[in-house]
């Protein structure tokens, strides 16, 4: 047996940047990064040390503010339907209840749930328990969480305050744990321990699989997890194609759909960051095959995808059939958007094997992508398979990005990265960068809906809202010859948005 | 007591960094981690009104995004690199630095690195507003006592006659409070003031900051917030201020509230008089317009309500329903934690909500404690109309009521300019509360 890859042994999720090598700044060709990251095209040549290659990161003295490991707890862990998020820190942290309360709702009301609202408790930390702990606190917080929703499961999310003064929740959890019969999962997720914010989703699901998914499964042979955020519900219909049903998963999802993660017949999902920890981990310590192919983007991509999972749950007749009839359908429209779209530029800002996908579907409409953006890179997954080898799908069948850039969230950058490419919209996910854009003059399709690229389907749904917002471009463009930019003409006039990680000095000429 | 607290309704200290942002030109710097200034973005200025980061706010903000690094060997040096990378790129007015939990538990000395940047003659100010130390109200009276102190600096010329500063609304924790201020604004000038209004669109920016020691006096238009630094300001430059716990809502609070500031501020009667009778024509031109529905709507309208908010919105709304509307108070629920020195004082004003109406009002910041005590109430034969935040939408739907968002977190409302004070603001919230009520009807 391989060696494990995935340690659940210990409370503590191992970073990103441990298990993966990841950065968050680089800047080149979508092709050398590819190059120098891949493990299955020299580099490293198939080395398997768990760590993935070192890759040059090109970081300077600048950095505007980014995003924390503990907000994505927040929006996974907090989501979960039927359980509690308590956030062990002071109440600034607690401000995060308010957007994830909001995407909650609409999540709920987009998949036919009743709407309520996000059921997460801060401890409110004082300044007499940076002296004494805050360990007291956190226990009436997880008596509260008790009495006030009798939830199927507990969370706890830690911050950095408490990082630093060493609460003991691992201990309070276990107390409570034994004394409620339900998981009370401490998660570790200080904001300073891993320099990209993916690590939350990994402490989220780290703890998951420690303490909620069932360790004796019983095999549910056309159950597929789905490892994905609030997006509409576009598996369900393609994956009854196959006879098989979806387990979404985490977020929105109950205690019981997670526990049921472990006899599923397969694990898929719409973004391998997203998705990484946990399906590995489920193949390692449950046997839950993860599909390793392409993700669904695109016609190459959503077919390798279809027929992978068709492959591992013994269904392949159907696929072929269901590959044929989507491609019938949908040819047609994608045929005139590509007209509608002819000389249209893109540029794609999300994360980062979204993007990926991203950037194939808009080739296949045709449109022109010069650039992008990713928030950060990885340069290998947690299954280390090549088949999962995001961007090198992306480049071997739609051809290299050749203004590919990683930069965490720093707007500072995104100026020049887009005066480079000057496209004429970009997709985009996380706040920040959509207003900068708006300032230029160019418009953004925030992806609220993770969904609406994926598959056949998505093709179709993408261009159909590029459409839309290229319409919008009247708003910007109007409102960019009014308004005043944040940053000096000495910066705007730089060509090269990594320049302080190249030439530090330059900051003090 | 329980210190839980569910559906947070203030964020922590560090929040002030949108009191800086909030002064045109003005950008924060965070020596926190990486989530910090996102967080307070995306809750405070994006899903609460969807109000914008402006110029210096949202993603603009350079932040130290601290790591183990900052943790174990201090953040100095990092703060050090990143002030003098923010000047290179950066164009601010002044740069207001605001430390989080990490920098205020490793006990960085940015007191001493911020410094440094001060005696080179850079426009730099800083606070420490860790998380744990307070709210963001208690962040925006520690961030405006550093820039007063930091920046404005000593004064002891001669006083401008009929100038004021104003005090008013948390910006961004109030929903409203930009189209409140420019509207604070309007009125005060209209009697024949000269207004440093201080945050918003109608702030001149930090050069209106530079006056404000030739203020002839601070007005604090607030319950309490504003009050620490205006008796700060009393002590260092000299400076009487006018303490007016209610923000005026409608013709007949914003006239006395006139007159008040009028009197304590010597400004000659029949100029105001005059400047009062002008808006009120206009005001009661739409009272009246508007009457017909009030008095002959067929399908009925609230009653009772429940004002859930800061103290600020709290007793102002309160003032103005009772008195202009004649509606009758079921639950009044003041959220924002005010200091306990404070309270005797706000309560006092609830037993003086009209000659002959008198309200309880309690204070509790968690959010499912406020769902209880909604619960409890009796709101009589029909439903109550909750003017609240977005977590009282499940208890609005709940009791059949309705729900007008009102502040801290409004994730339902969109909000640009709009104003709810003064005599504009008045005819606008009435138009929001009926368009509420009847568009649910059917």
């Amino acid at each position: 047996m391989a060696e494990k890859r995935i340690n659940l042994n210990t409370p503590v999720v191992e970073s990103r940047e441990q298990r993966l090598g990841t950065i968050i700044a680089w800047d080149g060709k979508a092709s050398d990064l590819s190059k120098e990251s891949a493990y299955a095209r020299g580099g490293c040549g198939g080395q398997q040390d768990g760590n993935g290659c070192r890759l040059c990161e090109a970081r300077g003295a600048f950095t505007q503010g980014s995003v924390c490991s503990e907000q994505m707890v927040e929006c996974q862990a907090g989501n979960v339907r039927d359980a509690v998020l308590i956030q062990h820190s002071p109440i600034g942290c607690g401000a995060g209840q308010v957007i994830y309360n909001s995407i909650y709702r609409n999540g709920l009301a987009m998949r036919n749930l009743p709407v309520e609202s996000i059921r997460i408790i801060c401890t409110n930390l004082q300044e007499s328990d940076m002296v004494f702990g805050g360990v007291e606190k956190l226990r009436q917080s997880v008596q509260d969480a008790k009495e006030r929703y009798d939830p199927k499961a507990i969370f706890i999310s830690t911050s950095c305050a408490t990082g630093i003064i060493g609460d003991d929740i691992d201990s309070v959890a276990a107390e409570y744990e034994e004394a409620y019969n339900i998981p009370v999962i401490p998660l570790h997720c200080e904001g300073f321990r891993s320099k990209h914010w993916s690590t939350g989703f990994d402490a989220t699901q780290h703890g998951i699989l420690r303490q909620i998914v069932k360790k004796n499964p019983t095999k549910q042979e056309d159950l597929v997890n789905v490892i994905n955020l609030w997006g509409s519900d576009v598996f369900t219909p393609m994956l009854k194609e196959l006879n098989l049903r979806v387990n979404y998963v985490i977020d929105l999802a109950s205690v019981a759909d997670l526990e049921q993660l472990s006899e599923a017949a397969a694990t898929v999902g719409f973004c391998y960051t997203l998705s990484s920890y946990m399906a590995a981990a489920l193949e390692q310590e449950f046997g839950v095959p993860e599909i390793k192919a392409p993700q669904p983007y695109g016609f190459a991509g959503t077919d390798a995808w279809i027929r992978e999972l068709a492959r591992v749950t013994h269904r392949e007749e159907l696929a072929e059939a269901y590959i044929a009839r989507e491609h019938a359908k949908v040819k047609p429209r994608i045929e005139e958007l590509r007209t509608q779209l002819k000389g249209i530029k893109g540029y794609v800002a999300t994360g980062s094997a979204y993007a990926h996908g991203l950037i194939a579907v808009l080739r296949e409409l045709g449109v022109e992508v010069n650039g992008s953006l990713v928030f950060h890179h990885d340069p290998i997954y947690d299954s280390g398979d090549p088949r999962q080898d995001s961007l090198a799908h992306l480049i071997d069948n739609y051809g290299d990005v050749p203004a590919f850039s990683v930069s965490n969230r720093q707007q500072y950058q995104f100026y020049g990265l887009l005066q480079r490419v000057n496209p004429d919209f970009i997709l985009i996910r996380h706040n920040g960068l959509a207003p900068l854009a708006s300032r230029l003059g160019i418009p953004a399709a925030p992806l609220g809906d993770e969904h609406i690229a994926i598959g056949y389907e998505g093709i179709v749904n993408l261009g159909e809202a590029i459409l839309d917002v290229l319409a919008h471009k009247k708003f910007h463009q109007d409102l960019a010859a009014h308004v005043k930019l944040p940053y000096k003409k000495w910066w705007l006039e730089q060509e090269d948005p990594f320049i302080l990680s190249k030439e530090p000095d330059v900051v003090n000429a | 007591m329980s210190n839980s607290i569910n559906q947070i309704r203030y964020v922590c200290a560090i929040g002030a960094m949108y009191t800086a942002s909030a002064i045109p030109r003005v950008i924060p710097i965070t020596h926190c981690g990486p989530g910090c200034s996102d967080k307070q973005y995306t809750n405070l200025a994006f899903y609460n009104g969807f109000q914008g980061g402006g110029y210096g706010g949202g993603a603009v903000p350079p932040s130290v995004n601290a790591s183990e690094q900052e943790v174990v060997f201090g953040g100095n040096e990092r703060l050090k690199e990143l002030i003098e990378a923010s000047l290179k790129i950066m164009k601010a007015d002044l740069f207001v630095v605001l430390t989080g939990c990490i920098a205020d538990l490793v006990g960085d000395d940015v007191g001493a690195v911020v410094g440094e940047f001060q005696e080179r003659g850079v426009p730099i100010v800083f606070a420490e507003t860790g998380g744990f130390k307070g709210n963001n109200f208690t962040g925006h009276e520690l961030v405006t006592k550093a820039i007063i102190d930091q920046y404005v600096g000593d004064y002891d010329g001669p006083k401008e006659e009929k100038t004021v500063n104003v005090w008013s609304l948390l910006p961004y924790q109030n929903t409203f409070w930009r189209g409140d201020l420019a509207e604070i604004k309007r009125v005060l000038e209209g009697i024949g003031l000269k207004v440093n209004i201080l945050f918003g669109n109608t702030s001149k920016g930090v050069e209106e900051w530079k006056e404000i020691p030739k203020a002839a006096f601070n007005l604090v238009l607030s319950p309490w917030l504003g009050l620490q630094t205006a008796e700060h300001l009393e002590r260092k430059y000299d400076q009487p201020y006018l303490h007016i716990p209610v923000i005026p809502i409608g013709a007949k609070e914003t006239g006395a509230f006139l007159r008040k500031v009028a009197a304590f501020a010597g400004l000659n009667a029949s100029k105001v008089e005059k400047f009062i009778e002008q808006e009120e024509e206009t005001y009661y031109h739409y009272l009246e317009d508007f009457s017909d529905f009030y008095a002959e709507y067929w399908w009925g309208l609230p009653a009772k309500f429940a004002v859930i908010g800061d103290s600020a919105y709290n007793l102002a709304l309160t003032k103005f329903l009772v008195n202009q509307l004649g509606l009758i108070p079921g639950k009044q629920i003041i959220t924002e934690n005010p200091p306990e020195e404070y309270r005797e004082a706000i309560r006092e004003q609830y037993r003086n909500i009209a000659e002959d109406v008198k309200a309880d009002v309690e204070f509790e910041e968690d959010g499912y404690t406020v769902g209880q005590k909604l619960r409890q109430t009796n709101f009589g034969h029909k439903p109550p109309i909750i003017f609240g935040t977005t977590w009282e939408r499940d208890i609005a739907k709940e009791l059949k009521g309705a729900i007008v968002e009102v502040g801290f977190p409004a994730s339902y409302e969109v909000v640009i300019s709009r104003a709810y004070v003064g005599y504009r603001g008045a005819l606008t919230l009435l138009e929001k509360i009926y368009t509420t009520t009847i568009s649910a009807s059917a």
